[in-house]
């Protein structure tokens, strides 16, 4: 892809991946509300089926996408010192993928628990 | 060219008067940085929460303790706005509601809706 296009395809991502969090926080949200305690076996049988853990490794890194594409605007607009730019785009790239590392490690433990 | 005066900047932020759709604008990167800086707590919960029994009980603990229960009223403010301003943006995007009432109006409602779901959050927590 040419450079002029590196900056639409962003754009778009930023959109799709927009779309995506929205519907899964709207479902969720939707499913969640009113229920007041659960217990872990629930939670983790909950999050650990198909539609749950398939839905909620797509969110993770529909976020890491999302967020991506967000701090590196912000970077750019308001961090002008190249290599401190870089610094926190680095740092940002870390804190993003170890959390998604996290986040689908647990899913992947509950999905093996459920069995 | 003719000297001029130079333009004036308004940079006292107390006499700066932002527009809704400035506000709604700003609030939507304020919210989404904050998001971003929850990501690793709220990753290492959820992560906890699946762990084990004792680490599901351990992290219903920390989630009800009050300086964690004043952090998710700023999230769920974060969270509001940054999906009511993305939604009012994806509009946009597409050429609908540009023009200026209207981009007003749903300015407003983006900023007072936010508010008003957080208000609402804070309710159920009494």
């Amino acid at each position: 892809m040419s450079r002029a296009a590196q900056g639409l395809r962003a754009w778009l991502l930023q959109r799709f991946t927009a779309i995506y969090l929205a519907v899964y926080l709207l479902v969720v949200v939707s499913v969640i509300a009113g229920r007041e305690t659960v217990s872990y076996a629930e939670w983790r049988d909950w999050l650990g089926g198909p539609w749950m853990g398939v839905g909620t490794t797509l969110f993770a890194l529909a976020v890491l996408l999302h967020v991506w594409v967000g701090i590196r605007d912000v970077l750019i607009d308001y961090m002008h010192a190249v290599w401190l730019r870089l610094l926190f785009m680095a740092a940002t790239a870390l804190v993003l993928l170890v959390s998604l590392l996290w986040v689908v490690r647990a899913l992947a433990l509950a999905a093996i628990g459920t069995n | 060219m003719a000297r001029t005066k130079p333009a004036p900047k308004f940079l006292n932020l107390i006499k700066i008067k932002l527009p809704p759709g400035g506000v709604a604008s700003i609030g939507h990167r304020i919210s989404g940085v904050l998001m971003f800086l929850s990501i690793p707590f709220v990753a290492w919960e959820f992560g906890l929460s699946l762990e084990s029994e004792q680490s599901f009980r351990d992290v219903q603990q920390c989630l009800q303790s009050t300086p964690v229960l004043l952090l998710s009223l700023i999230l769920v403010w974060s969270l509001s706005h940054h999906l009511l301003a993305g939604v009012r943006h994806l509009f946009l995007d597409v050429g609908m509601g540009v023009d200026k009432t209207r981009a007003n109006t749903t300015a407003w409602l983006v900023n007072l809706g936010a508010l008003l779901l957080t208000v609402l959050y804070a309710v159920t927590l009494l």
